[in-house]
């Protein structure tokens, strides 16, 4: 969904996309010229796994309003289990920052192959009018 | 109860036989009833050696500190040490196996047995004491303390001045050991992860969570009392200090400039929070509650609260229990089909 209304306020999201999965599935949307909220900036990773907690704390600090991890469906992945570890990992790191009170729908993780450019396209879409509903993310933002 | 005089005999026989190098012990401290840890080489010195509710100190530390890349190597080199350890020590040293960061044979573990008692809270002491000075503190029966003081002799209830970890504690029995004194005994002073489940209950129902942290997280000083003191923090380059980003002569402020930095060194909120989440998730699946982090910290942030939400988080979706194992593989490097899917979209 394109955002009607061009006042409304414009989330800075960053996406860490799978290399194998997520990345070729928002390469597919492109190609396939679907239209989906821009609001994304993608960081392609060698695998879900590899995305660091810092990762994400770190593009919150530096002011993203949302934070999306994309990896492969589970059994898909490239490495064998590192989408696997990337869901604990993402699950524990989830689980604490909402118990210091962030919203939990800052910080999602989605399964999208290379084959679902319209998943893709609708994950991106839905995030960013959740993060849109929830406005600026100013608790975890560095004041500089 | 443990006689002490068994540990010292312990202590300097395996000096004496020359079965380990040197001895991490507790011993009474120089100011005051706290105790400090004491490092023995020498089969006299055995006497120094002390067991009382004031041995609060996860030993661990000291196996992993000073040039924490070199300690592994030189334990393998200096021969096996002996450690003191109690319950959540001993499932403390069992992480580190279970990281390959020592060997079984370096360390000889002496385990000491909290039964039904545990090790107190300066705090909780002070205020039991009502402005009386405690000069020395020993285990007395049904797990009750006997206090010395400047004017005599005082027994106090051990459930009032225990630590708060003490108190969730059901693990108090050492879970690796060579040598053990004393036995493991029933406990019940409060349901594990008591204080997490009363502060989230209630923070929840007022949604003050973040007011909380706020609040809290401004306290800090970022002095890394609560990283220096774990026995898990051995990184030899932490994600907040880049010492090992060197600045030559010729370094250019740009340069200096546009290295990346994780975590600011500033205090700001922001910052703040970065290294506190940091930290936990550091700890996710490898903290034994041995709650020195919250004990060493200046500004009383309840870093017992982060590090036991991660604990229970591990035990209620991945039933995963730290420290009981070493040759199970670690919380983060292992998976199963049931781990939770449903957060995913």
């Amino acid at each position: 969904m394109v955002p009607d209304n061009s006042e409304a306020f414009q989330p800075k999201i960053v996406a860490f996309l799978c290399k194998w999965c997520s990345s070729a599935g928002s390469d597919l949307a492109g190609v396939s010229r679907m239209q989906y909220a821009s609001n994304a900036v993608p960081i392609t990773v060698n695998c879900s796994g590899g995305v660091s907690p810092l990762y994400i704390i770190s593009a919150f600090s530096k002011g993203a309003d949302g934070v999306l991890v994309s990896g492969c469906h589970p059994g898909d992945c490239h490495y064998m289990e590192g989408n696997y570890q990337a869901r604990r990992k993402i699950y524990l790191l989830q689980k604490l920052v909402t118990f210091m009170g962030v919203e939990p729908e800052r910080f999602q993780m989605s399964w999208v192959s290379a084959a679902e450019g319209a998943k893709y396209a609708k994950v991106m879409d839905e995030f960013t009018e959740q993060i849109r509903r929830l406005g600026p993310q100013t608790k975890l933002k560095a004041r500089r | 109860m443990i006689s002490i005089d068994d540990i010292r005999a312990k202590a300097k026989d395996l000096l004496d036989s020359g079965a380990v190098k040197a001895v991490i012990g507790y011993g009474r401290g120089t100011a005051g009833y706290m105790a400090r840890p004491v490092f023995l080489s020498r089969p006299e010195e055995a006497e120094e050696l002390t067991w009382d509710p004031s041995c609060v100190h996860n030993l661990a530390l000291y196996l992993t500190e000073g040039g924490k890349c070199q300690s592994s190597k030189n334990l393998a080199e200096n021969g096996p040490v002996a450690i003191f350890a109690k319950g959540c020590d001993s499932r403390g040293l069992v992480v580190l196996l279970q990281e390959n960061y020592l060997r079984r044979q370096d360390i000889h573990v002496i385990g000491l047995s909290c039964e039904d008692g545990g090790v107190l809270d300066e705090y909780k002491l002070a205020t039991a004491l009502d402005g009386r000075t405690a000069l020395h503190v020993t285990f007395a029966d049904h797990g009750d303390f006997r206090v010395t003081t400047r004017d005599g002799e005082v027994r106090v209830k051990a459930q009032e001045v225990l630590a708060d970890r003490c108190l969730e504690c059901r693990t108090a029995h050492p879970v690796i050991h060579d040598t053990l004194f004393g036995e493991a005994q029933p406990r019940a002073f409060k349901d594990p992860f008591h204080a997490l489940t009363a502060f989230e209950a209630e923070a929840k129902a007022n949604g003050t969570l973040w007011a909380f942290w706020e609040k809290t997280m401004e306290r800090c000083i970022r002095c890394y009392a609560c990283r220096s003191v774990c026995p898990m923090c051995y990184c030899d380059e932490c994600v907040v200090d880049s010492i090992q980003m060197a600045v030559a002569p010729d370094t250019t402020p740009e340069e200096k400039a546009n290295r990346i930095k994780w975590i600011e060194r500033s205090n700001t909120n922001a910052d703040t929070f970065g290294y506190h989440l940091v930290r936990a998730m550091h700890l996710a699946g490898r903290c034994v509650d041995c709650g020195e982090c919250e004990r060493v910290c200046p500004v009383n942030i309840p870093l017992r609260l982060l590090n036991t939400k991660l604990e229970k988080e591990a035990l209620d979706m991945f039933d995963y229990r730290v420290g009981f194992d070493a040759d199970k593989p670690s919380l983060v490097s292992s998976f199963n089909d049931r781990d939770p899917n449903d957060f995913i979209r």
